[in-house]
Order: structure tokens, then sequence, then C-alpha cells
């Protein structure tokens, strides 16, 4: 059996679908997996079958969750000067964060939008396939100790968006606990969801204003990334902005529908 | 030229002023593709492609996922992504957990380049503060390609060189300035 196979199978075994994951990135990380747990395709498809701790640690470790807060600071600061200058006016203001992971960018889009002074006009939704990471989400509590880099890239982009902003007014830092908590006031605005890109409709029914899928076409096929694409401009308004990450481009067959803003694309 | 396809380098600890010296050093009809995987300092995120491209007589680029790799081009690894190439002769850019407490990690850019490129690579590891690397290195070397590794003795930082030459056998060993004429001779 090979990663194609396998994988067709855990589809049909598990409800998983990861057959339009880009094929040699996914192929690299389940040799990893068959690596960690000593066993063949065709053994780690019968255990995941059989053990469902084992199913949601291999997609865990499949889908990637990797996320910090104000990851990539010199973008959220362009980003600041530029796309949330450009935000409607007026009514509500609606942002889709898909692949949210464990929320930590759609927690510093909204400060963002807290600092622009439009936070109690926005509604904003969070998306992922993994349930454990949308638990974490919708808690908003993060480890301290490991994470304080968080404190860093908060202070780098409140000092170059001339903010006074300290991270005790957004966060609650026990350290005893060792945990970071996102304050009530913030928390209670994302509504973060389970969706899965491959069979799920999008689960909420407003059009959006502002979508962040950031490093999460990477892993995808031509076919999903277009699906992807589809969905996005389906729901989103005809001035909507689109945020990729760093090192992303627009899919081709949708280049044209875009232009790219410094770190942002606006729909044309 | 030679019949090799690339050349990955990787680097930690002092390895960008190597990487610096060998780039303006290189003979402007080299053409070979030369990919390089770099770890940087946390705070130091941006401005290490623009001031590569200062001094260097190619084009450095940090590329875009799923970007082309093409003759003459220098690619180096973005700051917070891992850097493979792929099969196709693309590069592909992942965010996923670091390894060997490193992202972008040698290991997984050359061990990538191993399996894209077999016997058609070349692979050096130069000064560097951790071992990430010498697996990578000794891929390509499994795999029939020529490796070079950075003579301690010159590096700023011998621990990464020296964890090659503990898991592997390199082709060569050099200082910086005999891997540049060895490049500038192929």
């Amino acid at each position: 059996m090979d990663a194609k196979e396998f994988l067709v199978q855990m589809k049909s075994r598990t409800g998983y679908d990861f057959c339009d994951y880009s094929s040699l990135s996914i192929t690299r990380r389940l040799e990893k997996i068959c690596e960690e747990n000593g066993a063949t395709y065709e053994q780690l498809l019968s255990k995941l079958v059989a053990d469902k701790v084992l199913l949601a640690k291999v997609v865990e470790d499949i889908t990637v969750n990797t996320t910090e807060l104000f990851r990539d600071p010199e973008v959220w600061i362009s980003l600041y000067k530029t796309m949330y200058q450009r935000l409607p006016a007026s009514g509500p203001i609606t942002f889709w964060h898909i692949g949210c992971s464990v929320g930590l960018e759609t927690y510093s889009s909204l400060i963002l939008l807290k600092e622009v002074g439009v936070l109690d006009r926005v509604r904003a939704f969070g998306t992922d396939l993994n349930p454990r990471v949308i638990n974490v989400a919708k808690l908003g509590r993060y480890a301290y100790k490991f994470n304080s880099h968080f404190i860093k890239n908060f202070d780098e982009v409140m000092k170059n968006i001339g903010s006074s902003s300290k991270f005790e007014d957004y966060f609650d830092i026990d350290e005893k606990a060792d945990t970071i908590t996102v304050k009530p006031f913030l928390s209670a605005v994302p509504k973060f969801m389970q969706q899965n890109l491959v069979q799920d409709k999008v689960p909420f029914p407003y059009k959006v204003d502002v979508v962040f899928v950031r490093n999460v076409l990477i892993y995808f096929n031509d076919a999903l990334q277009a699906k992807v694409m589809q969905m996005i401009n389906t729901k989103m308004y005809d001035e909507g902005m689109l945020v990729l990450g760093k090192q992303e481009l627009i899919p081709n067959r949708y280049s044209g529908q875009y232009k790219q803003l410094g770190f942002y694309h606006k729909r044309m | 030229m030679s019949d090799y396809k690339a050349v990955v380098i990787g680097g930690s600890a002092g390895s960008f002023a190597v990487v610096l010296k060998m780039l303006a050093n290189l003979k402007p009809t080299f053409d070979l593709p030369i990919i390089i995987c770099m770890h940087r300092l946390k705070h130091i995120r941006s401005g290490l492609v623009e001031s590569l491209n200062v001094k260097s007589s190619k084009e450095v680029i940090e590329p875009y996922d799923k970007q082309r790799i093409e003759k003459g081009l220098i690619y180096l690894a973005p700051s917070n992504y891992h850097m493979f190439i792929e099969f196709d002769g693309t590069i592909s850019l992942s965010t996923e957990d670091m390894n060997n407490q490193s992202r972008p990690s040698i290991d997984y850019t050359l061990s990538s380049a191993a399996d894209a490129y077999r016997d058609k690579c070349i692979g050096i590891i130069l000064t560097g503060a951790n071992k990430d690397g010498a697996k990578g290195l000794k891929d390509i070397s499994d795999k029939g390609g020529f490796t070079i590794v950075q003579d301690p003795k010159t590096a700023d930082v011998p621990t990464m060189p020296k964890a090659a030459l503990e898991v592997m056998k390199p082709n060569l060993i050099l200082s910086p300035e005999q891997i540049t004429d060895y490049l500038n001779k192929l």
C-alpha cells in the first residue's frame, strides 16, 4: 500500500478525507508517522480503525496546527496601517479565519480591531477541521511557559502602530497555573466552529469582508485549493480582502481576481 | 558545467558572513541554483535577503510556496517556514513544528534535496551552533550526492560541522574560500 492508497482507505474507513492534500508533503508526514509507530501503511490503517485516540493523534500530526500570537509581526504592523484602515465605515464587519487552529490569529486580529476602534461592529468566525484546537480557541487559554514570544510579538506590534496598550489589557497571565488567558471582553466576540473544507459547507450565514487563510493552502493540491478559493469567493463581498501566509500567492486560476496590496489581496 | 542540478547549503551561527562572501565571489557564469537554509536569530526576521542581494552577483529570493527552481537563482529559506525541494523541481514550504529547535530546519531541506536530486546535488554544511543539518548531509551522501563540510577549524562555531563529521564522511573538508573555489571550478 502506498500513501495514496492509504489515504483512500483512511477516507472510507474513518471519514477523514486527506486525499486532496498536497501529495508530496502529506506523504512525507505519513512516512514519519509510520516510522514513529513502527508500522507499515496496512498496520497503521488497522490501528486507526480500532483506536480512536490514535486516530485523533494522527489527524493532529497530518494537519499542521502551528500558530502564534502576531506571528510575523511585520505582517500585522503593515496590515494595521493598510487593510485595517480600509474596513467598511459603518455596519457590521465580518471576518473569517480559515484553519484557525487554536485561535491565536483570530485574537491577534481582534486586538487590532479594538485598537482601530471598531471591535463593537465586528463578527469573527474561526473554522478548523480539528475539534481539539477549536476547543482551545473557544477557551482562549494557552500555556505561559514557552510562549513568552507572544508578549514580545505583542509589544513589537503595539510599539510600531503607536499604541500604548499593554499585554495585560488583553490577557490575564497566571504564572502559577502557567496560563495566558484572553480577557472575556475579547474571547466573547469570535465564534469558533469545526469545518472540514473538503466536505462541509461554511457554517455561518453571513457574507464576509475579510478572510484570513494563512499557511493553509500550502498543504492542499490544486483541486482543493481551487475548491477553497471558490468557497471564499462565494462568501466574500465584492470589495472583500484576503490575507494569505507571508510566502503564499493566490492560486493561479484566481490570481486575476485579486490585486495584491502589500500583505493582503483586494478582490477586484 | 557539471551534471549537478543544485547546490544546497546549510548553516547557522556565523554562516551569514560566510554565505555573503561566497555569493560575492562566485563567478558570474555559475548557473546552478543555490538553495540556502540558514537559521536566523529570532530578532532578525527580515532584511537577510536584502543584505545578501547587495553583495551577491546573482539574485537572491525567498521563494513562495510551489515556486519553480530555476538556474542562476539563489533561494533562501524564508523565516519561520520549513523549505523542501520536491521531485517536480519546485519548492514547497511548511509551518509544521520545529525540528532540532529550528524552523527552517536544515535537515528537512537537505533530506528533501537528497530525495529529489539523489547523486545530482552538492550539499554543504557551514559553521553553526547546533546539530541540525548533520542528518540531511548524511542523506545526500547516502544517495551518492557530493558533500562538503566547512573545516571546523575555520568555523566561528564548530558545533554544526563537527556534528556532520560525526555521522558521515564528506567528500571534502574545506575552508570557506576553498568551498567557493571548488564551486567556481565546477
